[in-house]
């Protein structure tokens, strides 16, 4: 049976997400520092929005109505400069130059020093916020364009997402879609050991968001969801994303290890490797 | 000199200007933390509803989705009480708006322990220093209404983040309209050649009736407004105390890390001179009468006369240095 164009789609996609994730491995290897294992995890998701959903032009990264991505877990940064050099908003030399003095790239996202960067993001919950921001300020000039944020699980700890989700909800938002990166580990262990939020959906639910899932990982089912999140114009959407931290390096998976580890030769050889056994 | 009473405190005439130029300028939008009847950012609201989001008793989401309507370089003001503002909202102040320079304009009532019958939790006695400190940022603290309306002006006109601190009451007025401020700027409101008062904000007033107090003893006090305070008006500074030879601050606000130590810091290097400085000694004030307050927490007009004979006492007991 002839595959569908969706999942010819979605076959290319998967390549580009493991280009971005070999390049988060590079990049942190290369500076010896900075956070792979939730960039791994949120690989599918950022490549699909910048190779697939989002209306951008790299080269015009200042476009008016192009939509916006708020990297609100900024720590996961290697994700986005990788997924922004590969669309071609700055050369993919540069990203060797990750967490140098005088890079562009810096530890954490920084509004304005990267073209395609569109908040300052790190310092968790205010990239939500950001991005509550901009979706006002879309509605008030009445564009079509989209808002997308990323947040961490973790991250909704901080009590000010649950503040902007009531701001997000009363202008009812329309333009602006949160993407939960439901991994289930933080920084100290498991979110549910740390500090249980569950049930995430009915929370959001209870903020008068409308809750979409997906499998963070199946490209198809991904791009399903964050299209149906798109065209749903009512109020603001959370779409929890099923996704495993460090996705693609086994030893790298579902562990807290990583989060903030970089990894010396040997590892990094060895996660090349099972990086290019998991593309094959 | 007899000071004219106010009718509108700053935060009213903030409120009245913000909305004078919300017709001549349709960009800019003003957000709102479920104070706008006291900050008066209702003056504006109820006329441009589009362009005012009050978002609730969350300063700290306030600020924080504030820069992201700012993201692309539109012009938002928030509203607020200088306490909530300058702490409660800090990180995001700091990170999200100074870091990547955007056109945030803080608009900081209750500044100050002017909030005095409020007690300690609404007076904002830390404010400037944390603002001044802060990268990129340019703060303001107008004395009257006349002041308070060329703040908003100037907040306007001057690209990146800017803290205006305004005043819960009406006080006094002393600038006659048309007056014309900058960033950076300053004003010899009295002159003199014995010492120099320099203020900021409601102190002035203080310092003026302190400066006529003094004249009545023969010393000639010379006071400033140094409405600007980052950047502050380094030269003016300089300029009164080499003909002075002596400075004393008096502001609104701890003693620490205020308008004094940042003075202190640039004569030290450049022009030493006899030196004081009134406000909270390391301390928090409490609730009650604005003028009992001011007075019993050591930055009134009485206050101010002591310490200036205090300092000019010192002064001429003080060894001179040898001429060359």
């Amino acid at each position: 049976m002839a595959a569908t164009a969706l999942e010819r789609r979605a076959v290319e996609l998967q390549a580009i997400a493991y280009e971005v994730r070999f390049h988060i491995l590079d990049m942190v290897h290369n500076a010896q520092s900075g956070h792979i294992s939730p960039g791994l995890g949120a690989a599918d998701i950022v490549a699909a929005l910048y190779f697939e959903i989002m209306r951008i032009d790299p080269k015009n990264p200042a476009m008016e109505d192009r939509d916006r991505f708020v990297l609100s877990k900024g720590h996961s940064c290697p994700v986005l400069y990788a997924a922004l050099a590969l669309r071609g908003y700055f050369p993919v030399e540069e990203l060797k130059t990750l967490r140098r003095m005088g890079s562009r790239l810096q530890g954490h996202p920084v509004k304005g020093m990267l073209p395609g960067v569109e908040a300052t993001s790190g310092s968790l919950g205010m990239g939500a916020c950001q991005a509550v921001g901009m979706a006002l300020e879309g509605r008030m000039l009445g564009k079509d364009y989209n808002i997308w944020a990323l947040l961490g699980d973790g991250e909704l700890d901080e009590g000010v997402v649950w503040e902007t989700s009531a701001a997000a909800a009363k202008y009812k938002l329309g333009n602006l879609v949160f993407i939960v990166d439901r991994n289930g580990l933080q920084t100290d262990g498991p979110c549910e050991t740390v500090m249980p939020m569950e049930p995430i959906d009915k929370k959001f639910e209870a903020f008068n968001w409308k809750v979409m899932k997906m499998d963070g990982h199946n490209i198809p089912d991904i791009l399903t969801t964050l299209q149906a999140a798109r065209e749903y114009r009512s109020g603001p959407v959370c779409v929890i994303a099923k996704t495993v931290k460090g996705k693609g390096v086994r030893f790298m998976e579902n562990t807290c290890e990583w989060h903030a580890k970089a990894p010396n030769d040997e590892p990094y050889a060895k996660a090349v490797a099972e990086l290019r056994e998991g593309r094959s | 000199m007899s000071l004219t009473k106010a009718k509108f405190a700053t935060r009213h005439a903030f409120g009245q200007r913000l909305l004078e130029r919300g017709a001549d300028n349709s960009d800019f939008v003003v957000f709102e933390s479920d104070l706008g009847k006291s900050s008066q950012s209702t003056l504006f609201g109820d006329v441009y509803p589009n362009r005012y989001f009050n978002m609730g008793i969350a300063e700290l989401n306030t600020m924080a989705t504030a820069a992201g309507m700012a993201a692309g370089g539109r012009t938002a003001f928030v509203a607020g009480y200088s306490v909530f503002i300058s702490m409660r909202a800090l990180e995001a102040v700091r990170t999200v708006i100074c870091y990547p320079n955007l056109n945030v304009k803080l608009y900081a009532s209750h500044g100050g322990v002017t909030a005095a019958i409020d007690g300690v939790t609404h007076q904002g006695s830390e404010d400037i220093a944390f603002m001044t400190t802060l990268p990129n940022m340019k703060v303001l603290v107008p004395m009257d209404t006349v002041s308070a309306r060329a703040a908003c002006d100037l907040a306007l006109a001057t690209p990146g983040p800017v803290f205006v601190r305004l005043l819960r009451d009406p006080l006094f007025e002393f600038y006659f309209a048309g007056e014309p401020f900058e960033i950076g700027g300053s004003k010899i409101v009295r002159k003199g050649e014995d010492i120099t008062i320099a203020s900021y904000g409601d102190i002035v007033f203080q310092a003026l009736q302190a400066a006529d107090a003094l004249s009545a003893q023969g010393i000639e006090a010379e006071v400033l407004d140094l409405y600007s305070l980052k950047p502050v008006d380094v030269e003016a500074v300089l300029d009164s105390v080499r003909r002075t030879g002596a400075l004393l601050v008096a502001e609104n606000h701890q003693k620490r890390n205020g308008l004094a130590y940042e003075l202190a810091a640039t004569l030290l290097k450049a022009e030493p001179v006899a030196f004081d400085h009134l406000g909270l000694d390391d301390c928090f004030a409490e609730s009650g009468n604005y003028f009992a307050m001011i007075d019993k927490y050591g930055f009134s007009a009485a206050k101010i006369v002591e310490a200036a004979e205090r300092l000019l006492l010192k002064g001429r007991n003080a060894p001179r240095r040898a001429e060359p």
